[in-house]
C-alpha cells in the first residue's frame, strides 16, 4: 500500500486575489505592523493567565512557610532555598534525575533516529509500522506501570528469569540504585522512542530527494548518506527534540512514580532508599504527602532553573555535533 | 537509496521493534480478556481468555465509559485543532513575519517549555475555583489551548518549508498577512501540522494528572479518571482496569489511522526551488 | 480580587466550551449530596435505600484510588472548592488532617457527641480533637488485627497447623520471632512473613504511646517501645526471613499467589486482599489466628464533612445514618470490613461469621476479640511525616542494603528532621 504523497503547488500566489491599489496600501501596513501580534497573542494570554500567574504565584509561595490547606504560614524571605542547599535529599534528587535524564534520553534520541532511518526506506504498509512504533505512548500509563511491575518483580519477574537462563543472580530491580535507574530508563525509552522516531520520519520525509540523487551517483554507503546529508538535514528537527527531551527528561514523574510500590500506599520516596527519586518526585512527597507547600514551590523552582540551565548547555552541544557537513 | 527494496533483515529487525512495542498492549488485552488471578503467574499466559465481553460490560457497568470516552474525545479532539490552528498562526508569524521583539517574545515561549506541569498545580485549582470551572470540561481544556511545542514545532516546519520568495510575492499582490498565511504558509505545511495534531491529540488523551485533580469523577471524567475509577478499591482489578485501558486505546489509534496519509505524505519534492 | 478579573479576561478571550456543565447542588429542588470514598465502601444498598426514604435526597458516590483521594482532598481542601459533601478519612492520615480542622465541620455542633457510646473509647477518640469538643469525623469499620498463616507451609515445616495450636505458639512477639526460627530453620527457601514493617506496625500500635506522647510531644528517640518494636521487625529482616514485599502491591500479588511467604498480619479488610491475590488455587490453605500480644488496629476510617459543602447538616444525617449500628452490621454482612463499634462486633450474629476461604476461621470472634483485647495508640499530629521513615529503614534492612543499627540511626535523624 503506498501512500498517495501529495505534492503540494509551488506557486499558489497565482491564484491569491489582488484588490485595488489605495485600499491595499493603507490596509497593509497596519496589517503587516499589527497583524503578527494579534496572531501570536492567544499563545501569551493563554500562557498568561495558565502559565505565568501560577509560576509566579509559586515563586511568592517559595519564600513563605505555606502549609498546603492551611495556606499561608508567614514571610520567611529565601529560608526555604537557604535549607534547600543544606538538604542531602534534594541534592539525591537532583542527582537521580541527570542520571535518569541521560540514561533514558541520550539512547532513546540516537533509537529514534535509526529507528526513523529504517522507516523511511518506503517500506511495504508504512502507516501499519509507524502506527506501531507509535503504540506505547498511545497505552495509557497505569497498564504500563502494572507490566513493567510484571518485567522488573524482584523474585518472579520475566527479565530475572531471563537473567537467571544466562546464570546470573536475580537482580532487586528497586533496591540497587543503578538497577533503578536502568529500569526506569527502560520504560521511559520504550515509551517515548517511537514519539521521537515519528517526528524525525516527518522531517527526513522533507529532504528533498535530489539532495541525494548526486552523492548516490558518486558511489557513497548509505551510512555515509545518512551521516552526511540527512542528519545535517533535519538538524533543526533533532535539536528541537533534544530540547523537548531535556525538559521532559528532567521531569520524570509518573514512570519513577509507578515504579515504586509503595507510591499507591502513600508513601513517595521513590524506594526504599530514594535510590530513583527525582525531583518532581520530591516536590510531590513535600507538597502533596507532607503538606509543605512553601518547601514544594522551592524545589520546582530549582527544577525550573536547572531544566533552564541543561537545555542551554544541550542546545549548544548538539548544534555542533549535528552542524558539521 | 532511499527507495532501495527493504531486505528481509530490515523487515526481520521491524518486526522485532514493533513486538516489543506491542507486547505491553498485547498483555494488557490478555489480562482483561481473563482475570486477576492471572497476574500472578511465573510465565506471563500469551494466549487470550474468554473474559473479554464479560469484563467489558462490566466496564460500562461500572463507570458510564461511553461518556469518558466522549468527553476525551472533546478535549483531545479541541486541544488538538486549537494547537494546530493557534500554533501554526503563531508559527508563521515568528519563522516568516517581521515584527519588532520578535526574537525576545521568541525567547520567552522557549522560556515558559521549561516550566514543570506540577508546580502550577495549586494556584492554577484555586483559579478554576474561583472561575467556578471544578469538574468541567474547560477547565482542561483552557489551559491545554496552545503550548509551546505546537509554536515551536510549527515554526520549525514554517522555516523549513515555506519560502520567503512565495510570501513576498503573496505581499507584493497585495495580500493582506492572514490571507498569505491561508494560502502560502498552511498548505506548505499540512503534513507536520497532521502530526503535531497527532501528537497533541494523544497527550491531551492520555493526560491524567491534571484532570485527576480537577475534574469530577462521575460527573463528566474523561477517560483516564474513568479507569482510575475502575482502580479503585483497596485492591485492584486489574482485568477490569485493563479491560478499559485497551477500550481507551481505540479510538486514538483510529484517529491516527484517519490522519496517517497526511502525515506520512511527502511535502515538496524539491519544489522549493521552483 | 484580581484572579477574578484575569479569570473574565481569559472567559471573553478564549473560546469556552459549553460541554459538560459541572453537577449543581440542586438539581430539580433535591438537594444533592456526594461521598468521597476511597473504596468500596459497601454502601451502595444502603444509599439506595435512605434515598428511596428521602426522596428529596440525591446521592452519588466518587470512588477513586486512595492515593488519589488524599491528594484531591488536600488540593480540594487548599482550594476551598470541590471536595465532597463526605468525605472518608482514613486512619493514617487522620491526624494530618485534625491539624486542619478548621476546613472541616465540627460535628458536634449536630449533636454528635450524643453518639460517643456507640463507638469504643480509642475509635472515638480517633476521630475527635481538642480533647472531645471537636468532632472531626464518624468512625466507619475498623482494621481490627488478627495473624494470617499458611496452614500447609506450618505444615511443611513441623509447626502445628490448627487455629487454637497455633495462637499458643505467639503469646508475644519475642516467641513469634522464634517461631520465624523454628520455620526457617526447616523450610529456608520459604519467607516466614511477607515484610517486617507489618510486625513492626503491629507492635507499635498494641503500645500506649509511640512515636508521640499523649501531649503530642515526640518521643521516639527516648522510647524504649520504638526501639524495642524496630529492634524485632529488623531481626526478622537481617535473618532473610522476610520477603521484603509492599503489602497490596503487585510484588505481594504474585507472592501470594506463589505461596512464597507463611504469614502476614491480617486486618479485617485484608483477607478479601489476601483471598483476591492467592487465588481459588489456595483456598483452605489461609487461616486466622490470634495476633501476638493482644489486639491490634490497622486501617478503619471516619466519615466527615468539609466545611465548604452546601448541605452540612443533610450531609451529617446520611453520615450518622450510614454509621449507625444497624448500617455497620450490614455493611460487615456484605464486604466483611470490620463493625467499629462494640455493640455490632458483639453482635451473635457477627461473631457467628465464619470464612470459608480461610478455612472456615470464624473471623467475627477472632477479630471482635481482637478489638476487644485493644490498647489504643495514640497518634500525634504529625505521626504521618514520622511513620514512612522507619518505615523505608526497615525495608532498607530486609533489601540487605543497611545494617539494623545504622538503618535505625538514620531512621532517628531523619525523623527528628521530620518533626522540626
Amino acid at each position: 500500500m503506498t501512500d498517495l504523497r501529495t505534492r503540494t503547488e509551488a506557486a499558489p500566489a497565482a491564484s491569491v486575489p489582488s484588490s485595488t491599489p489605495s485600499k491595499r496600501f493603507g490596509l497593509s501596513r497596519w496589517d503587516a505592523k499589527y497583524t503578527p501580534y494579534l496572531i501570536i497573542a492567544p499563545f501569551f494570554v493563554v500562557f498568561g493567565i495558565f502559565g505565568l500567574y501560577p509560576l509566579v504565584y509559586t515563586a511568592w509561595v517559595s519564600l513563605h512557610d505555606w502549609q498546603l490547606i492551611d495556606g499561608n504560614q508567614g514571610f520567611v524571605g529565601f529560608a526555604n532555598y537557604a535549607e534547600l542547599f543544606g538538604d542531602t535529599k534534594f541534592w539525591n534528587a537532583l542527582f537521580n534525575t541527570l542520571s535518569l535524564f541521560v540514561l533514558s534520553t541520550v539512547p532513546q534520541l540516537l533509537a529514534a533516529l535509526g529507528l526513523a532511518a529504517l522507516l523511511d526506506r518506503g517500506l511495504r504498509g508504512s502507516a501499519f509500522w509507524r502506527a506501531g512504533v507509535l503504540l506505547p505512548n498511545v497505552i495509557s500509563v497505569a497498564a504500563v506501570a502494572l507490566v513493567f511491575a510484571q518485567f522488573f518483580g524482584r523474585d518472579f519477574g520475566i527479565v530475572n528469569y531471563l537473567l537467571g537462563l544466562v546464570g546470573i543472580d536475580p537482580i532487586d530491580w528497586r533496591a540497587e540504585t543503578w538497577a533503578s535507574h536502568l529500569a526506569v530508563s527502560t520504560m521511559v525509552m520504550w515509551r517515548w522512542t517511537g514519539y521521537n522516531a515519528l517526528l524525525y520520519l516527518a522531517a527526513m520525509q522533507s529532504v528533498p530527494k535530489d539532495m541525494y540523487e548526486s552523492a548516490t551517483l558518486d558511489g557513497a554507503s548509505r551510512w555515509r548518506l545518512f551521516w552526511s546529508i540527512t542528519v545535517p538535514s533535519i538538524r533543526p528537527t533533532i535539536l528541537f527534540t533534544v530540547v523537548t527531551s531535556t525538559i521532559g527528561g528532567l521531569q520524570l514523574f509518573a514512570e519513577p512514580a509507578l515504579f515504586d510500590p509503595g507510591f499507591a500506599a502513600n508513601n513517595s520516596t521513590g524506594g526504599s532508599d530514594r535510590q530513583f527519586q527525582t525531583l518532581v518526585l520530591y516536590m510531590y512527597e513535600k507538597g502533596f504527602r507532607l503538606f509543605d507547600a512553601g518547601y514544594a514551590a522551592t524545589i520546582a523552582w530549582m527544577l525550573f532553573v536547572v531544566v533552564l540551565l541543561v537545555a542551554v548547555v544541550n542546545f549548544s552541544l548538539t548544534r555542533r555535533i549535528a552542524g558539521k557537513g | 537509496m532511499k527507495n532501495a527494496k527493504a531486505g528481509p533483515l530490515l523487515y526481520g529487525f521491524l518486526v522485532a521493534v514493533l513486538a516489543a512495542s506491542v507486547f505491553p498492549l498485547y498483555y494488557s488485552f490478555i489480562v482483561a480478556s481473563k482475570d486477576n488471578s492471572v497476574l500472578g503467574e511465573k510465565v506471563p499466559p500469551l494466549v487470550p481468555g474468554g473474559n473479554l465481553v464479560e469484563n467489558i460490560t462490566r466496564v460500562f457497568d461500572t463507570v458510564d465509559f461511553w461518556l469518558a470516552m466522549q468527553n476525551s474525545f472533546v478535549v483531545a479532539a479541541t486541544v488538538a485543532i486549537s494547537n494546530v490552528v493557534l500554533g501554526t498562526l503563531a508559527g508563521f508569524a515568528f519563522a516568516r513575519l517581521r515584527f519588532k521583539g520578535r526574537d525576545a517574545l521568541f525567547l520567552v515561549v522557549l522560556g515558559t517549555a521549561m516550566v514543570p506541569t506540577q508546580l502550577g498545580v495549586i494556584p492554577l485549582y484555586m483559579l478554576m475555583s474561583d472561575l467556578d470551572w471544578y469538574g468541567t470540561l474547560q477547565a482542561v481544556i483552557v489551559p491545554a489551548l496552545i503550548g509551546s511545542f505546537a509554536v515551536f514545532w510549527m515554526r520549525q516546519a514554517c522555516e523549513e518549508t515555506v519560502p520567503y520568495e512565495l510570501i513576498e510575492a503573496a505581499r507584493v499582490d497585495g495580500c493582506s498577512v492572514l490571507r498569505t498565511f491561508w494560502h502560502v504558509g498552511f498548505p506548505a505545511v499540512r503534513p507536520q501540522a497532521a502530526v503535531l495534531g497527532m501528537f497533541t491529540f494523544m497527550t491531551a488523551w492520555n493526560d491524567f494528572f491534571w484532570p485527576l485533580i480537577v475534574l469530577d469523577p462521575n460527573d463528566s471524567p474523561t477517560v483516564q479518571v474513568a479507569l482510575s475509577t475502575l482502580a479503585s478499591g483497596y485492591y485492584t482489578d486489574y482485568s477490569l482496569m485493563l479491560a478499559g485501558a485497551s477500550l481507551a486505546v481505540l479510538p486514538v489509534i483510529a484517529i491516527f489511522v484517519l490522519l496517517s496519509r497526511q502525515i506520512v505524505g511527502g511535502i515538496m519534492q524539491g519544489a522549493v526551488k521552483g | 480580587m484580581s484572579r477574578r478579573l484575569v479569570g473574565s479576561v481569559a472567559a471573553t478571550l478564549v473560546m469556552v466550551l459549553a460541554a459538560g456543565c459541572g453537577g449543581s447542588s440542586e438539581a430539580d429542588g433535591k438537594v444533592q449530596l456526594s461521598l468521597g470514598l476511597f473504596s468500596d465502601f459497601g454502601y451502595d444498598k444502603l444509599i439506595e435505600e435512605y434515598q428511596a426514604a428521602h426522596p428529596n435526597i440525591k446521592i452519588e458516590q466518587r470512588k477513586v484510588k486512595m492515593e488519589q483521594h488524599n491528594t484531591q482532598l488536600a488540593t480540594q481542601l487548599a482550594g476551598g472548592r470541590g471536595a465532597a459533601d463526605i468525605v472518608a478519612l482514613e486512619e493514617g492520615v487522620v491526624s494530618q488532617f485534625r491539624a486542619s480542622k478548621d476546613k472541616f465541620v465540627n460535628l458536634a455542633e449536630y449533636g454528635a457527641k450524643d453518639l460517643k457510646s456507640q463507638w469504643a473509647d480509642w475509635k472515638w477518640n480517633q476521630g475527635t480533637a481538642d480533647g472531645g469538643d471537636f468532632v472531626l469525623g464518624l468512625g466507619t469499620d475498623m482494621g481490627s488485627l488478627g495473624l494470617c498463616y499458611r496452614r500447609d507451609l506450618f505444615e511443611a515445616a513441623g509447626l502445628p497447623t490448627d487455629r487454637t495450636e497455633v495462637a499458643k505458639l505467639w503469646p508475644t512477639w519475642a516467641d513469634y520471632s522464634k517461631v520465624a526460627d523454628q520455620f526457617t530453620a526447616k523450610t529456608p527457601n520459604v519467607k516466614f512473613v511477607d515484610t517486617g514493617r507489618n510486625v513492626y506496625k503491629a507492635i507499635l500500635d498494641q503500645t500506649e504511646e509511640g512515636y508521640f506522647a499523649k501531649d503530642d510531644s515526640y518521643i521516639a528517640d527516648k522510647n524504649d517501645k520504638v526501639k524495642t518494636a524496630f529492634d524485632t521487625a529488623a531481626a526478622l529482616g537481617t535473618k532473610q526471613q522476610t520477603g521484603a514485599l509492599e503489602p497490596f502491591s503487585q510484588d505481594w500479588n504474585v507472592a501470594l499467589k506463589q505461596g512464597s511467604f507463611a504469614t502476614t498480619t491480617c486486618p479485617a479488610w485484608a483477607l478479601a486482599l489476601i483471598k483476591a491475590g492467592a487465588g481459588d488455587a489456595a483456598a483452605g490453605k489461609w487461616d486466622v489466628t490470634t495476633a501476638p500480644g493482644g489486639g491490634g488496629n490497622w486501617g478503619g476510617s471516619f466519615l466527615a464533612i468539609p466545611k465548604q459543602g452546601k448541605h452540612p447538616k443533610e450531609a451529617y444525617e446520611l453520615a450518622k445514618w450510614l454509621t449507625a449500628p444497624e448500617q455497620q452490621k450490614r455493611i460487615f454482612k456484605e464486604t466483611g470490613n470490620l463493625p467499629s463499634q462494640p455493640k455490632v462486633y458483639q453482635d451473635p450474629e457477627v461473631q457467628a461469621t465464619v470464612n470459608e476461604y480461610f478455612n472456615k476461621a470464624p473471623v467475627g470472634q477472632i477479630f471482635a476479640s481482637s478489638a476487644e483485647s485493644l490498647k489504643p495508640t495514640y497518634r500525634g499530629t504529625k505521626d504521618s511525616k514520622v511513620g514512612p521513615v522507619f518505615g523505608t529503614a526497615l525495608t532498607r534492612v530486609e533489601q540487605g542494603k543497611q545494617s539494623a543499627a545504622d538503618a535505625w540511626t538514620q531512621a532517628l535523624k531523619e525523623a527528628q528532621d521530620a518533626v522540626k
